[in-house]
Parts: structure tokens; sequence; C-alpha cells
């Protein structure tokens, strides 16, 4: 791995914890990483933010080598490693300022973006282009993505999969942060998609997507569009089920005892079919459990499913592992995982927002077919 | 665009199906049609006539009481291996010592018809004159009881233990028991446990959570490697959570090479005592740094909490630092440290004679702070099922019989303010099981 010359920091915002936060002080201050502390070896940091959020970042300006920078521009100048954190993943100041950057990186540079790549996935697109263009190595993603999993998946490449299942659930939104886009859907692509990539013949793209709420949620998984038992496989690898084990304690069955649809508030589903038949389904369930948990089902029968496990707060080292691959691909330029990846989280989170998928019915997405293999 | 019908048709069930199904799941028949020989031979029952019997003895049942969580995975079942598994087997009676606000007995018995009897011989008898059940379960933490000088709360393991083997006896069959956390604050009432099961030949299985919860990242130490130490860092009180860091040192040192030898000697400390041994112990210090990055907790800085604690930032901002440093007969040696203010998590580092380290958390969701349940008792619970189903403890009880005495003697040693001891009757040797026991499916 090179040494680092410089990096610079772009955040919307600084508050402790946030995003901004924990990837910031893992490069400033180091990490744990494979049973030993590990400080990244950096010459200079930058860091800058829009002049309405003025910080002294709690100090770090003083205690560390951290140079607050005035324009996008300066703080990019001579960087080898560029990260752009926005106030929430997914926020639009990305595309803004990954353009920027972009723009403005020396030749051999690498940009990630926490969070989504792009508020569009024609967006993304010509961010790609733009890094290519300019020998920048550009990719996104966070942490959901490369964090543990409760147990580790015993799921073998190139297995033929058909049907995988993911639940999570909305996080509290920040008052005051318009342009975001939804973290409970940014994290279930996050944390499915590097999954299900790895699935016989790679990723294969997306051919259709539904949107489902309240009733129709239920009403679907009774017509079988997605699967009871992978949702049962799925809860039972949550720490959290909410409702009566809040209150006394007791473990539930809570699909088998048909408390899942009492317990859901405000049920979303998206229901994904992909172009090699795969069907993936994310459902966001606030109020049943409050950690996201997944099952997928092999063409063979098997079902596999785990927890993706977030540390606690307000430390949250799944942070400690995304910081790792960070710095590794600052470093190195190889890549953690195709960009076809992003663009197509990009493109399924814009499809998401769509109006016309309000009536529920299968919505074609064409400009989804990307296929990509994953990086091994 | 039209999903294809055909596609969206392969999904072979319905959520009315899938409810019956785990319906019928929920009976266990299947298991226990699986696994007829060794119940037939210690009921002398058909297997098949009814699911087998557990009497669980509790001190109290009230949220988040240890007993709660065992009770409420034998009546409701749990998350195990990608489904919500019921043991097969029947709670058969309760035994409750105390009912304290919260109490949440006449709850359970209500919803799920568990018999609860006013005394241990009679959980165990049903109420009539012989044994009745198939398995005991003493679960003994929590409650109001009386301490001891040396601040150990005299929870009534041993007491209960005995009287359920006396009901054992007087009825000329033994079935097997299960004992939660540490055996007694009395080592010669922990040796009598083991004897008398012994004696009595039934299997007995016992000890803390921590040997059998998630380990992140998931690790087992290669079964026979020359080890040296064995540290772990951790929090919470004495003759409380020391013998769940004892637990989750030993569930390691235990597999290195030659097996366990006992203790020799061991002294515990408290405040600068703690920093003034470990100046002269380079390899703990090693251990100690790596088991901290192995912590979701460990801040070393009230400004930076992402920074590592060093072990200047330890001795000023460990609030009444405790350790135990603890040599066995072999020369190994195992280092727990209680660190309140530093961590509120399980780590373990071990150092092998090649130089490498092994490290790992044992992690547990703890309720109310990381989860609503506290699921690290579904390994536990699981491990009992094997004890029940087989008739043979997955993992030997000498074990607990050895942290028990590690702890009870390092109470003694911290009571004296820090004195020495050697510990002759700590001479627990035992071979661990190859196989792995912790949760990782």
């Amino acid at each position: 791995m090179k040494p680092t010359r410089k990096i610079a920091f772009l955040l919307e915002e600084f508050s402790t914890p946030s995003p901004s936060q924990q990837l910031l002080d893992r490069f400033l201050m180091g990490y744990p990483h494979n049973g030993s502390f590990h400080r990244p070896a950096v010459g200079e940091f930058a860091v800058y933010l829009p002049p309405t959020h003025e910080s002294d970042y709690g100090g770090r300006l003083k205690d560390f080598n951290l140079v607050a920078a005035p324009t996008v521009e300066q703080a990019v100048d001579g960087a080898d490693g560029i990260v752009i954190v926005s106030r929430r993943p997914g926020a639009v100041a990305n595309d803004r300022y990954a353009e920027i950057a972009l723009a403005q990186a020396p030749e051999g540079a690498a940009c990630f973006i926490h969070g989504a790549l792009a508020s569009t996935l024609e967006r993304g697109r010509a961010l790609a282009k733009l890094a290519a263009s300019r020998r920048v190595a550009l990719r996104s993603g966070i942490a959901l993505s490369v964090t543990w999993h409760l147990p580790e998946l015993a799921l073998a490449q190139d297995t033929a999969l058909s049907e995988a299942l993911i639940v999570v659930q909305m996080s509290p939104p920040l008052p005051g942060s318009p342009g975001t886009l939804a973290g409970a859907e940014l994290n279930a692509l996050e944390g499915l998609l590097p999954i299900v990539e790895r699935r016989r013949g790679g990723e294969a793209g997306i051919r259709s997507v539904r949107r489902l709420e309240g009733d129709d949620v239920w009403r679907a998984g009774d017509r079988k569009l997605w699967s009871w038992p992978l949702l049962a496989a799925a809860l039972s690898r949550s720490h959290s089920p909410q409702g009566d084990p809040v209150l006394d304690g007791r473990t539930q069955d809570l699909v088998g005892l048909g408390l899942v649809p009492k317990l859901a508030r405000h049920p979303q589903a998206w229901l994904l079919e992909q172009c090699d038949g795969l069907r993936t389904s994310i459902l966001r369930l606030d109020g049943v459990v409050d950690d996201f948990n997944f099952a997928v089902r092999t063409a063979a029968g098997q079902t596999f499913s785990a927890q993706l496990f977030r540390a606690p707060p307000p430390l949250e080292h799944h942070f400690s592992l995304l910081a790792a691959v960070v710095e590794e691909f600052i470093g190195t330029l190889k890549s953690p995982w195709p960009l076809e990846r992003n663009l197509l989280i990009a493109g399924l989170l814009e499809t998401f927002r769509d109006p016309a998928l309000r009536t529920g019915k299968a919505f074609a997405t064409p400009q989804l077919n990307i296929r990509y293999r994953p990086t091994t | 665009m039209n999903l294809n019908s055909a596609t969206l048709e392969q999904n072979p069930w319905t959520r009315r199906e899938f409810l019956s199904a785990v319906t019928q799941t929920a009976a266990g028949a299947a298991i226990l049609a699986a696994q007829p020989s060794a119940w037939a031979a210690s009921t002398g029952r058909s297997a098949r006539s009814r699911r087998p019997r557990v009497a669980l003895l509790a001190t109290e049942i009230r949220k988040y009481s240890h007993a709660q969580h065992f009770v409420d995975r034998f009546l409701e079942g749990y998350g195990w291996e990608g489904q919500h598994h019921r043991p097969p087997f029947e709670l058969g009676s309760l035994y409750v010592d105390q009912f304290p606000e919260g109490d949440l007995t006449a709850d359970r018995r209500a919803r799920h018809k568990v018999k609860v009897f006013p005394s241990i011989e009679e959980a165990l008898t049903l109420g009539r004159s012989k044994l009745a059940v198939d398995g005991v379960l003493i679960i003994a933490e929590h409650g109001v009881y009386p301490r001891t000088e040396k601040g150990q709360t005299q929870y009534p393991r041993a007491d209960f233990f005995e009287r359920t083997t006396k009901v054992f006896e007087s009825s000329g069959r033994a079935v097997p028991v299960f004992n939660d956390k540490h055996l007694s604050t009395d080592w010669g009432k922990c040796v009598a446990m083991v004897e008398t099961a012994q004696r009595l030949g039934f299997p007995f299985l016992a000890g803390s959570s921590l040997p059998v919860t998630w380990r992140i990242p998931s690790l087992e130490i290669p079964w026979g490697t020359p080890m040296t130490e064995s540290v772990c860092v951790c929090y919470g009180g004495v003759d409380s959570y020391d013998i769940h860091g004892l637990e989750t040192a030993q569930c390691m040192s235990e597999r290195r090479e030659g097996g366990e030898s006992g203790v020799r000697r061991l002294q515990a400390v408290r405040g600068a005592q703690v920093w003034d041994l470990l100046d002269q112990r380079e390899p703990t210090r090693r251990l100690l740094a790596a088991a901290l990055t192995r912590s979701f907790t460990a801040k070393g800085s009230p400004n930076y909490p992402c920074a590592l604690p060093t072990l200047e930032w330890l001795k000023t901002n460990a609030k009444n630092p405790t350790a135990y440093f603890i040599d066995h007969l072999d020369g190994f040696r195992t280092t727990l440290f209680l660190l309140n203010g530093v961590v509120s998590d399980f780590n373990y580092a071990g150092l092998a004679q090649s130089g490498e380290i092994f490290s790992c958390q044992m992690y547990l969701p703890m309720p109310p702070a990381t989860a609503s349940l506290a699921d690290f008792f579904n390994p536990l619970v699981n491990n009992i099922e094997r004890l029940l189903l087989e008739n043979a403890a997955p993992y030997p009880v000498e074990r607990t019989l050895l942290t028990s005495g590690m702890t009870l003697r390092s109470v003694e040693s911290l009571y004296l303010g820090g004195r020495p001891l050697e510990t002759p009757e700590l001479k627990v040797a035992y071979q661990a099981p190859r196989h792995s026991t912790y949760w990782r499916s």
C-alpha cells in the first residue's frame, strides 16, 4: 500500500456521533484492525465544510494535523485520497462535492463517497465517466456492506439463489435535512447486494420493481410475492424484537404467532425481480425489530440467514471495518467492489422515489439492467 | 410490465401453511423420534409417549432476571439456526424462591399452564413421591440473599443442588442437571456438587453464557495449541461478572496443549496495584492491548471516543480497577481485568508460544442498551438441550469447578488486601472437547 500524501474530507456537517466524525476520527486517530490498533500513514489532512456549518471539529483542528480548507478545490488540491461524507448517507450533496472533487483531484487519486454514489443513475453515470476520464478511482458505500454477519455467512460464492429478503427500519430523521434519501432503503441495498451479487452468474440487474405499503404488504406475502418463511428466518436472527419482549423480556416467535402485521408501523415493501429470475424483497418493518436481518434461499432449497451487525454507539465499530476498506482503496486503488454495484444502488434509490411506483404494480426497469461480477 | 406469474408461484408457502408448519415443528416430535434410546434409558418410558419434562428451580422470575431468560426460552422458544426453535421439552414444573415486585411467575403460569410448586422436592416429583422430571435447571442468580463478609452473595445454588440430589437418591434415579453460573461461594460445596454428580452418575453442566455466545470475530483456538497466557478485559463487579470473565478466558485456555492442569497460585488486586503488577508483565500488557482492540466500548478519551485507551489513560480513568493474576500448574497464566469506566463488554486475547495472539470479543447483546432480548442465553439453552437429549454434558463441568474456585479464591485475595494465595485445592485438571460449542451457526 503506497503512503498517502494527503486526504481531503468533504463534509456536509460535523457532529458527534455522525458518519463524518466516525470516518474522520479513524483516519486521524487510528482504529482497531485485525486485533491491533492501526494508525493510517497519512501526511496531511484537509477538511472542508460549507461556510454555513463552520466548526472547529470538536478541537480536532488544534489537536491533530487537520487543516480546514476554505473551498472544496483547496481541500482536494494535491490529495491522493478524497472522502465525501454527507449529513445522511445518500444526501444529494454528494453530487456537487463529487463533481468538483473529481474535476480537481490529481490523476491517480481515489475518491470514496460515504452513502449513495449519486442522487440519480444518470448523475452517477456522469460521475463515473468523469472519474474515468480523469483517471480517478471512484467508489461509494456504507459500513453495512462490510460489517460482521451474525453468524458469519457460510454461503459459498457462485451458489445459485432463488430468493432473498432483508428486513430494515427507517432511521430516525435528522431535523432539517432536505434532500435526504431514505436511509432504510440504502441500508437494505448496501446490506443485501454484496451477498446476492456473489450468486451464480453474478449480479444480473433488475428487471422490475414493485412497491407496496400497508396491508398490501401482508397480502403480497400471502400471494407468495415474497416469502413468509424467509421473513421468519431473517427475524430469527434479530436480537431486538419489539412488543412483548420489550415489555417483559420474553422471547417470541413473531412470525409464527402472527405478530408481525400487528407490530409493524406503516409497513413498506420493495419487491425486485432480477434479470436472472432471483427475487429480492426489501421489507421496511418499523416497530417489529430494531436491527437489520436477512435471509436467502438457494436454488437447492437451503436457507441462510444472518444479522447485519451494527456495533453500539458511540464508537460504532462497523465504521472501523469501513475505514479499513477506504484506506486500502486509497492506498492501492484496488476496487473493493465493482462500481456497477454503486450505479445499481443509485438507480434503485431513484426508482424507489418514482411516483409511478405508488400504484403497487410492477414497474419495468430496463435502465437497471446493470450486470457485474463481484470483486474477488 | 407484468411480472412473470410462473415465477411468482414458485414460493410454496402461504402464511397459513407456514404457521401450521411452525406449530407442528414446535411439538418437537421429529427430534424426539431421532433420540429415542437416550430418553428411554433415562426415563424408563417410551420417548414417544410425551415430551420430556424439565424442572426449573429459580431464585426469582422478573424481567431480565436470569431465570426469566431460561423460563421463556423453554416456554416460548428462541431464534436458533435461522428459525424460531422450540425446545422439545415441557417445562414441567417451577420452584420459585422469591417473588419481588415485578414478579412474572403468575403471568407465565397463567399463560402457559406451568405448574409452580412450593418446594423443590414437589417441583421435582410433581407433587408425587418419586422423581417425575427428566432434567433439572438450577437458576439461582438474582434475588435478595445474605452476603458474606467478603462481599459474596450467597445464592442458594448448592442448597438447590443438594435438595435435588436427595430426591434423586430417594427415587433411585438421577437425571441431567444444569447449574447457571458458578457453583457456590464455598469451595467445599463446589467440590461436593461435582463429586455427587459423579457418584450418582448424572451429567452435570454448569457455567456462564460467555463461553457459548457469539464471538466477534468468530474465533476458535485450534485444539492443542501451545499457549502461555489468556487475558480477559471486561467490566462488572466482584463475585458477579468476574466469573463471566474467567469463563471467557477459561473456555479458550483449556484448549491449549496438554489441556487444563489446574491453578497453583493467584493474586487479586485493586487500584494502583493492578498497574504495578502489570508493569512487570510485558506479555500481559500486549494481551491487554490486543483484547481492548476487540472492544466495542473502549473509549480512550472523553473528546475522542474512537481513540484507543493507552495504559496511561487506563491508569487515570479506570474506576477502581481490579485484576486477578492467576498462575496455572503448567506455567500458563490467566489474567482478568475488571475495568469499569473503560469497557462494558467482554474481550479476550490469548498468547500462543509461537507469539501469535488470538483475540475476539465474546459478544453479549445486552438489553436494554443494545437489544430487547438477552439472546446470549440462546446458545446456553441450546447446550442445555444437548445435555438433556444426549444425556451428556457438551463441555466439562470441571471448567466451572475451576472458575468457581478461581473466583472465590480471588475474592478472598481481594479481601486480604491483595495477598497472593497458594491454591493447592485448585488442582483441577481436565481436557476440553475438541468440538466447538459457541454460537456460530
